[in-house]
């Protein structure tokens, strides 16, 4: 491995390209965190997004009128606002709000850090979307269809479980998608609130080492690659999942 | 693929023209043409309190800006100021975007390879924190939340050296109000804004504790290769310092006047350079 | 109202009538959220009078929190930068408007290139359709702001390249590539026997896809077109992190000269309500030609 970061560090001074991300260990170990850390914030994120949106499909049909009203203000809220303003409430506002726990400085430190209010934000921001997506899933499954599993013995669980849920999943598969690419996305706005995720990592490397084009180059090249082999892989799975002679 | 080879070759040929640019630009002598057209473009913080901000009439004024103007008035031409990040200033130098750069850079030796810096340097500031904890050394930081501004040179030593782990944000706004909020224990920044704030009624019983490191010197900047810009810079500032200007400047925007625009008037009086070109 | 109106409703027209409208429903909102490459606002008039609430509430927190008189109050600080917000607010428009330009006219070629019969220019034009729609609106934009030069020398022209113009053409790649979606999408939901008919009555290609295939896409890409400007507009605020001095940027300056973190949630409120009071006239008008021009997709 010396020999390959030599070889760029003789490419930088004969052609001034500083890949310092490749032979500089300090950067090179921040950007391996600000990858995984775009990717785990990802996955994170949509997970929770994933819960946020199947627990609120719930609550929309549930017989409280309350209820069903928190979550339609839920879901204007975060329709309707730009995400970069909604890291920013949540981080300083409701952030400074909420109990804090003393840390080993002897400082009143709020409970939750960046990381996780991003993580919160951004799941919100993207399960709004999610549980209008559920509802219209599990609405798209007719009577008819529950009436012929019950005819053929099953559970009202059993039906939920193997014929609701399967058919309203694939219904739901392309709008998921489409939320999960732009969650992808979005997570490089974590990057205002200080979550050291790629962008940010870039950033720091190029401020210190003034080598802006090789790190904007490989940004673009990352996040393309990263989105790119995601929509690669969803679009044949959705292609897999397609219920025939729909849509 | 025919469209795809050509957006590469597009791109490829912004690249050319790029750097094309850069050359032709070198050559050419930049007091002439700042002559020719009547203006000195002079990238300044815009917010950076006091040493460049916005007044509420959509103006830049501060401590660099005041002194840009005086460059604009020795040629005799008009001032334009853009301000400029951190993470930008030298890149607008190189692209011939501004002529000058007075932007808080403190002077490091890869940026003499990027930019011409002119010497002597017109002023210094040295790395500090702002807190209202106890800690006696930079050692103490070990492991704890610090807040920073993205493009900051020390936020790298800080974390790298002391253990720090750095919160980096876009703007001071932002970052004091993390710091208020106990977001983190500390704000790393340049002591001389520190030492601003503690003035300031709000942040009674905040403190800038530890000894001030890299006290290191500002360097203001014209692009490679403009030899005689710099040469007329170099009288600036030995006129600056001389006078006394950077000192009234202090006292002009409430800063206490630092020891080392002290020492270098002590140094500089009594020399009295010509500033002709 | 057109000839597609009549057409019976999703479920009904295929082989397999399982699912209820909400499947179809959802189908079009998923098309739709994929043309315009970001999830949509459903903006309502009431969410004005929110933001207003929460300025005013903030701005009086703000009030009771400062308590020294010899400070300025939240609300005359708000006037006092007011103009200096809204000079910058103008730049947002300026930018959403010329990088909507630019990106509609380059992405109609490019989604007619997705079209062609040639598979180089086909596949050539879907690259670059599928790169820029992949590509994070934040990194184009850096990637613009640093590596485009300030001017270009064109002989004895020079045409200078400021810092909104950069951000301007950095917004314009994405949505480029989703006005190019936009077209192949419309130009491929018109039914296949459109073309197989105006070859029957001897139009050549060019004839069929100009005179009869692109009229009748103008309307189903009129709202989706409209949705993508809404979007557009409120990502002009990203210009604010590469340091344009956009709306974003004034109001932090503003807020560093002030030097007074309560005043935070009022001002980025008043951004809101500017942003607001623009794009709420235009949600309305696209759901207004959305309905007028309905066709089943």
């Amino acid at each position: 491995m010396e020999a390959v970061y030599d070889w760029f560090r003789v490419f930088y001074q004969d052609t001034g390209i500083n890949l310092t991300f490749i032979y500089d260990s300090y950067d090179r170990n921040r950007l391996i965190d600000g990858f995984f850390m775009t990717i785990w914030l990802s996955v994170i994120c949509l997970v929770l997004s994933m819960v946020i949106g199947v627990v609120g499909a719930w609550a929309q049909g549930a017989r409280s009128i309350i209820l069903r009203r928190v979550v339609a203000g839920y879901i204007e809220f975060f329709r309707n606002t730009p995400p970069l303003v909604q890291l920013y409430f949540f981080y300083f506002a409701i952030g400074s709000i909420l109990p804090t726990t003393e840390n080993r400085f002897g400082f009143e430190e709020p409970i939750l850090g960046n990381f996780a209010w991003a993580v919160i934000s951004l799941s919100f921001f993207a399960g709004a979307f999610n549980v209008e997506i559920f509802r219209s899933g599990v609405e798209a499954v007719p009577e008819s269809t529950k009436e012929a599993a019950e005819a053929l013995g099953y559970t009202r669980l059993q039906t939920y479980l193997y014929i609701v849920l399967p058919l309203a999943f694939r219904v739901c598969l392309p709008a998921l998608n489409n939320n999960l690419v732009n969650l992808v996305k979005t997570t490089t706005l974590a990057y205002a609130i200080a979550v050291p995720e790629m962008l940010y990592m870039a950033n720091q490397i190029w401020s210190d080492s003034v080598n802006v084009p090789e790190m904007m180059t490989f940004l673009l090249i990352a996040y393309v690659f990263l989105v790119g082999v995601l929509v690669w892989f969803m679009n044949r799975w959705e292609r897999s999942m397609r219920l025939p002679g729909f849509g | 693929m025919r469209k795809w080879i050509k957006t590469t070759a597009a791109a490829a040929g912004i690249a050319v023209l790029a750097s094309g640019l850069a050359v032709t630009g070198a050559s050419a002598d930049v007091i002439d043409d700042i002559r020719k057209r009547g203006k000195l473009v002079v990238g300044v913080k815009a917010d950076y309190a006091p040493y460049g901000f916005l007044d509420s009439s959509g103006k830049i004024i501060g401590l660099e800006p005041d002194l840009a103007q005086d460059v604009a008035d020795t040629l005799g031409v008009e001032l334009e100021l853009v301000p400029v990040v951190s993470s930008n200033r030298m890149q607008f130098l190189e692209q011939g975007k501004i002529d000058l750069m007075i932007a808080t850079m403190t002077d490091r030796n890869d940026r003499r390879e990027v930019v011409q810096i002119v010497d002597p340097n017109y002023y210094s500031s040295g790395t500090n924190i702002l807190t209202k904890g106890k800690f006696a050394q930079w050692e103490d930081l070990k492991g704890a939340p610090v807040c920073g501004i993205q493009g900051a040179f020390y936020n790298r030593k800080t974390s790298e050296e002391y253990g720090a782990t750095i919160v980096a944000f876009k703007g001071t706004a932002e970052a004091l109000t993390a710091l208020q909020q106990n977001r983190c224990v500390a704000f790393v920044y340049d002591d001389s804004f520190i030492v601003s704030r503690l003035g300031d009624e709000d942040w009674k019983g905040w403190s800038m504790p530890l000894p001030t490191i890299d006290d290191a010197p500002w360097g203001l900047a014209v692009k490679k290769g403009e030899d005689a810009f710099a040469a007329l810079m170099a009288g600036m500032i030995v006129n600056w310092h001389t006078s006394g200007r950077i000192l009234d400047l202090e006292t002009k925007y409430g800063l206490e006047q630092t020891p080392f625009a002290k020492k270098m008037h002590a140094q500089f009086r009594g020399v009295n350079p010509s500033i002709e070109r | 109202m057109d000839m597609f109106g009549k057409k019976p409703v999703l479920h009904g027209a295929t082989d397999l009538p399982v699912l209820l409208p909400a499947a179809a429903r959802l189908s079009a909102t998923a098309k739709k959220e994929r043309a315009a490459g970001f999830p949509l606002p459903h903006l309502k008039a009431r969410h004005g009078f929110w933001l207003l609430a929460i300025l005013l509430l903030s701005a009086g927190i703000a009030e009771a929190q400062s308590g020294t008189p010899e400070k300025q109050s939240a609300f005359a600080a708000l006037i006092n930068w007011a103009p200096v917000m809204l000079e910058g607010f103008v730049f947002n428009i300026a930018i959403s408007f010329l990088a909507m330009a630019i990106g509609t006219g380059i992405g109609a070629v490019l989604g007619l290139m997705q079209i062609s019969l040639l598979p180089p220019v086909r596949g050539g034009s879907w690259f670059v359709t599928q790169f820029f729609r992949n590509a994070p609106w934040l990194v184009l934009l850096f990637f613009c702001m640093f590596l485009l030069p300030f001017e270009f020398n064109l002989g004895p022209v020079t045409i200078p390249f400021p810092d909104w113009v950069k951000a301007t053409i950095g917004l314009a790649l994405p949505v480029m590539a989703n006005v190019s979606e936009i077209v192949r999408g419309a130009v491929k939901s018109l039914p296949s026997g459109q073309w197989e008919a105006a070859e029957s009555l001897a139009f050549t290609r060019r004839q069929t896809l100009w005179e009869i295939i692109l009229p009748q896409c103008v309307k189903r890409m009129l709202p989706p077109w409209m949705n993508l400007y809404a979007i557009l507009t409120m990502a002009t605020v990203l210009a604010s992190i590469v340091g344009v001095s956009e709306m974003m940027t004034q109001t932090g300056r503003a807020l560093a000269a002030e030097n007074r973190p309560e005043l935070l949630i009022p001002f980025y409120s008043f951004v809101l309500i500017c942003f607001f009071a623009y794009c709420y006239p235009i949600a309305v008008a696209t759901r207004r030609l959305e309905r007028r021009y309905q066709v089943k997709l």
